[in-house]
Parts: structure tokens; C-alpha cells; sequence
């Protein structure tokens, strides 16, 4: 960052370099009013393109370049007329109030984007939260409006539509809190000596009412102990597991695997399930974007909110074709120096 | 509960609708519910209503549960169940720190709540016995505890000293949730920092040893963030 802002100063140097070069060129057919015009256009460029500092500096050197290049005595800072001081005060305060609005302009620009992401994102929310709540309104009605028409099996089915549609609203509004955390760069990470087969086992237990029976191999070695914080790891895996119980058929298995390669540790969520769509396995990282044709529940955010986890401790999340069928995402997690020793006894 | 006095649990929430939920759901169950709405009502309902169980939101109007549960700690012995909202892990482990005896996350199930209501309401029955029974069944998992013996499916396990006195722990206090920091107290001592990684080890050699599928985990449960807690029978 700090290099980039030494080169914002060294083009805005530039810009009102290469003007002078112009304006020097072309003395003879310019009054000294028109070379002010120049200027005040140089400080403009700045200004819109690298903001206030930059802007500023530009209205300094501008002021400094056209006393010493055009006003009498030339290659001096002394000025001959004093008049000239009064020019120099308007051209620097112009560049700054151009500065300032130049400023205010891209503020502007900044909100009305992200006042376009807030609309797409509740846009593309309002559908997936009206309809659990459509389901629960109706259930809730259905029983209380009920004298005992209803036969015990369709009670118990209204009953397990109330639960199951609640559960799915709670998902959906922590995956929301969760990337807008992810998002907006306040993921507090606090990272603890964690065994990776700890971190896989809280995920699986947090899924496995879910599971319904499906096959689940771990294959989970000895490994180094990776510095994460497990709160948030156990998210970003319940994720996967989600993703891949979402778009798999029911019963078929889900494979897990964790291994070293080279400086980190990987770990692997395999089904066998109709394997990525076509495309690059990229699209499925960006947010709102869901696989399957939009048939299957969920607003496609798991994905990006584990890639977010993981890229927020150092790693990553890919999707990769699975060889004999299936979807394999893999979470890469540097091997972090300084692992503590743990006595035996 | 039938025929015996009903015990009597102090709520202590904010929001009119878990108070309402949950005085039907306990009331149902043989319950005496007693309600309170911010902390100051939970102090003088504590006292005055001497209740078995205190099921304790975190987020209060008037003042922190945390700080509720350190001061009623101060007097009183009655099993406190935290409730708080996800993502709030500091502030359980907190509580459970100050002495709550255990938690859950909102939202929950009536099913969640009882089991934990029925596990901390018998370790609270089993504090004034002096002797615990010695012999823990868990499952296919016997610890005995006067024999300093731990059998798996019948077949002895080979525990460190240090993962006998990990087990023996969770065992005394099966179905608890047990906070990083009070097992390193219990097994290392006192004098142990923050060094919650220790326990993880010791805790994933002792799954290698106990559990079928140690990525898997049947019996030693992890809370990411907070501790551990070993199923109840």
C-alpha cells in the first residue's frame, strides 16, 4: 500500500511535468491566462484519478511550475509582479475545492454500488426467506384452525413442515451474517493449535441428523496441528458437508480425506454425486450461484462463505471433477511454523 | 415428575415469546415456571422463589447474564443453563467460567433443553453424596474409576496417566459441557495458562484410543470455541 501511494505521487509529478513540457512548447501561442487553464485541467486529472493528496501535491507543483517557467524572472521563484501572488492563491485553492469534489464524487460512486449489492442481495434473499415463512404461516394456521379434522399422520406432518422450514430460515440467516462478515473484512479470526480430525468431527456431528443414513468414510491420518480458529472452520466445512448432502442423491456416500502435501494440509469432501456443472468450477464460488438448475433449497452461499473462512487463515477452497464420478471440493490450509510440543504426560 | 412437587425453574428471558414457548413446554413436563424478565427481576426471583434451575438468557436488557451468573454464584449452588444467541462463544464460555453449568444455543429443541435440564439437575442431586458411583457406563465405554480402569467393548484400553485423568473427568461429569480452561484446571492444575492445544492433543490421542471412527467422534463430543462433553449414558 504504501509503495502504491509513493507511485500516485511520483504520476501526479508527472502529469504536471509533461504539462509544462506542453505549455513550454507551445508559450508563443498561449497567454498566461490559458496556461493557468492547463493547470487547473492537470489538477482535475489528478484528482478524479488518485483523490485529495495527490490532488493537492498537483495544485502545489502547478503553482511552483508556472512561477518558475512562465513569470518573469524565469527559473526563479522570485516573482517580478506581484499580481502574480493573487493568480497563485486562486490556482491552488481551485485544485483543492476540485479536489474535494472529486473526493465527494467517488464516495458517491462507492455507495450507489453498494447500494446496488444490498438490492441484488435482497432481491435474490426475499424468495428464499418468504417461502420457510409461507410454510410455517400455513402449518401454524392449519393446527390452530384445526377441530380435529385433521388425521394424527397430517398433524404430524404439519407439525415436521413447522420444524424442518424453522431450521432452514436459521441456516439461511447465519450463512447471511456469515458472509456479510466475510465480506466486509471484519472476520475476527482467532486462530488455536487445532487437530485436524477435531475440526472434522464437530462438522460431521453438527450435519449428522442430516446424513439420513448415508455413508460416510473418514480417512483422517496423524497431521501436524493447523493453526485455525475452529468456530469458524467448523462453519466453512459444515458448508461443504451441506453443499454436497444438498446435491447428491439420497444415499449415496460422502468421502472424507485429509492429507500433507508438501507445506500444507488438505482435506477433502467427495460424493458421488452428478459432479460439478458444466463450466468453470469457479462459478460456483461466487455468491448467489447455485449448481443444479435452481431446484434444490439455498441461496448459493455455502460455497463462498467457506472460500472466504479459508482464504481469511491463509488457505483456500477449489472444486475439482472427481475421477470415477462426483464432486471433490478441497480446503488447503498452510502448515504453520512454530506447531507446540505436547508433553506425553 | 408425577405425584412429586414440581420443581420449580426460573426463566429468566426478555422476549415474551421464548417465555411463552418455554413455559408451555416445561409447564407440560411437570414443571413450576417462574418468570423474569431482566437481571434485577432474576435477583429477586432467585431468592425469593428458591428455584432447582435457573435456565439464564445472556443477552439482557439491564445488565449482562455473565455478570448474573458470577453474582448469583456467589450464594447460591442451583444448576444455571445459559442460552445465547449463535456466535456468541466468548461470551459462554464466560458464563460457563463463572459457573454455569451449561448451555445451549438458541435455537433449540424442548428435547435439547430437557436432556440438558434432566443432566444438570442430577449432578446437582449428586453434589451433597459424597462418593460418585465408581463405575461409569457410557455406551460400549466402562470407566472404573476406583480401579483406574477403562474397558472398550470388554476389552481394556491402555490409557497415559494423563488421558485416564482426561476421561475420569468427562466421565464424573457425563452430558456436561466442560469449558478448555476447567479441564485444564481439573487435570493439569491451576497452574496451567491458556494452553487449550494441550487438551486437544490429549483429547485426539484419547478419541484414537475409545472411539471407532476418531474423525467421527461417538462418545467425546466437541463444542468448537468452548470444550467438550462426553454423552451421557
Amino acid at each position: 500500500m504504501v509503495r502504491l501511494g509513493v507511485l500516485r505521487y511520483a504520476r501526479t509529478a508527472l502529469y504536471v511535468a509533461l504539462a509544462t513540457a506542453a505549455a513550454w512548447s507551445a508559450r508563443s501561442l498561449l497567454a498566461l491566462e490559458d496556461l493557468v487553464a492547463v493547470y487547473l485541467l492537470v489538477i482535475m486529472i489528478v484528482a478524479v484519478r488518485h483523490g485529495r493528496g495527490p490532488a493537492v501535491a498537483a495544485a502545489g507543483l502547478s503553482v511552483v511550475a508556472y512561477d518558475v517557467f512562465f513569470i518573469a524572472p524565469h527559473y526563479t521563484f522570485y516573482v517580478a509582479d506581484q499580481r502574480h501572488l493573487l493568480t497563485f492563491a486562486i490556482m491552488f485553492a481551485v485544485g483543492l475545492v476540485i479536489s474535494q469534489l472529486a473526493l465527494l464524487g467517488k464516495a458517491a460512486a462507492l455507495r450507489a454500488e453498494t447500494e446496488e449489492i444490498r438490492s441484488s442481495l435482497l432481491s435474490a434473499v426475499s424468495h428464499d426467506l418468504r417461502t420457510p415463512l409461507a410454510a410455517i404461516t400455513g402449518a401454524g394456521t392449519a393446527l390452530r384452525g384445526d377441530d380435529a379434522a385433521l388425521a394424527p399422520a397430517e398433524r404430524a406432518e404439519l407439525i415436521d413442515t413447522i420444524v424442518e422450514e424453522a431450521e432452514r430460515l436459521e441456516r439461511l440467516v447465519a450463512n447471511l451474517l456469515d458472509m456479510t462478515r466475510v465480506q466486509s473484512g471484519t472476520l475476527v479470526v482467532k486462530r488455536e493449535w487445532v487437530p485436524v480430525d477435531e475440526l472434522v468431527g464437530s462438522a460431521l456431528a453438527r450435519v449428522e441428523a442430516r446424513l439420513e443414513g448415508r455413508v460416510v468414510t473418514t480417512d483422517v491420518p496423524p497431521l501436524p496441528l493447523v493453526a485455525v480458529d475452529p468456530t469458524l472452520f467448523e462453519h466453512a466445512f459444515v458448508n461443504l458437508l451441506e453443499n454436497a448432502l444438498k446435491h447428491t442423491p439420497r444415499g449415496t456416500p460422502i468421502d472424507i480425506a485429509a492429507r500433507r502435501a508438501g507445506d500444507t494440509v488438505e482435506i477433502e469432501v467427495a460424493d458421488r454425486g452428478p459432479g460439478l456443472p458444466a463450466g468453470a468450477p469457479e462459478a460456483l464460488f461466487e455468491k448467489f450461484a447455485r449448481g443444479a438448475p435452481a431446484t434444490t433449497p439455498g441461496v448459493g452461499l455455502g460455497l463462498p462463505i467457506s472460500r472466504g473462512i479459508a482464504r481469511a487463515h491463509g488457505g483456500d477452497v477449489v472444486a475439482q471433477r472427481r475421477a470415477g464420478g462426483g464432486a471433490s471440493f478441497l480446503v488447503t490450509l498452510p502448515v504453520a511454523a512454530g506447531a507446540p510440543e505436547v508433553a506425553e504426560t | 415428575m408425577s405425584g412429586s412437587v414440581p420443581a420449580v425453574v426460573l426463566v429468566v428471558d426478555d422476549e415474551l415469546a421464548m417465555r411463552r414457548f418455554l413455559r408451555a413446554s416445561l409447564g407440560s413436563h411437570g414443571f413450576r415456571v417462574v418468570e423474569a424478565a431482566t437481571a434485577a427481576e432474576a435477583i429477586a426471583a432467585a431468592t425469593g422463589h428458591n428455584p432447582e434451575l435457573i435456565l439464564l438468557d445472556l443477552g439482557l436488557p439491564d445488565g449482562d447474564g455473565v455478570a448474573l451468573t458470577r453474582s448469583l454464584r456467589e450464594w447460591s449452588r442451583v444448576p444455571i443453563i445459559v442460552v445465547s444467541a449463535r456466535g456468541d462463544d466468548a461470551d459462554k464460555v464466560q458464563a460457563l467460567d463463572a459457573g454455569a453449568d451449561d448451555y445451549l444455543t438458541k435455537p433449540f429443541s424442548v428435547q435439547e433443553l430437557l436432556a440438558r435440564m434432566r443432566v444438570a439437575l442430577r449432578h446437582a442431586a449428586a453434589a451433597g453424596v459424597t462418593a460418585l458411583e465408581p463405575v461409569i457406563q457410557i455406551g460400549a465405554l466402562t470407566v472404573d474409576l476406583g480401579r483406574r480402569q477403562v474397558l472398550s467393548g470388554g476389552q481394556e484400553v491402555h490409557l497415559t496417566p494423563i488421558e485416564f485423568r482426561l476421561l475420569a473427568v468427562l466421565a464424573r461429569n457425563a452430558g456436561r459441557m466442560l469449558t478448555h480452561r476447567q479441564i485444564l484446571t481439573e487435570v493439569w492444575g491451576a497452574a496451567r495458562g491458556n494452553e487449550t492445544h494441550t487438551v486437544r492433543v490429549h483429547m485426539a490421542n484419547l478419541r484414537r484410543k475409545i472411539e471407532r471412527d476418531p474423525a467421527r467422534p461417538r462418545l467425546l463430543l466437541t463444542e468448537p470455541g468452548v470444550g467438550y462433553r462426553l454423552r451421557e449414558a
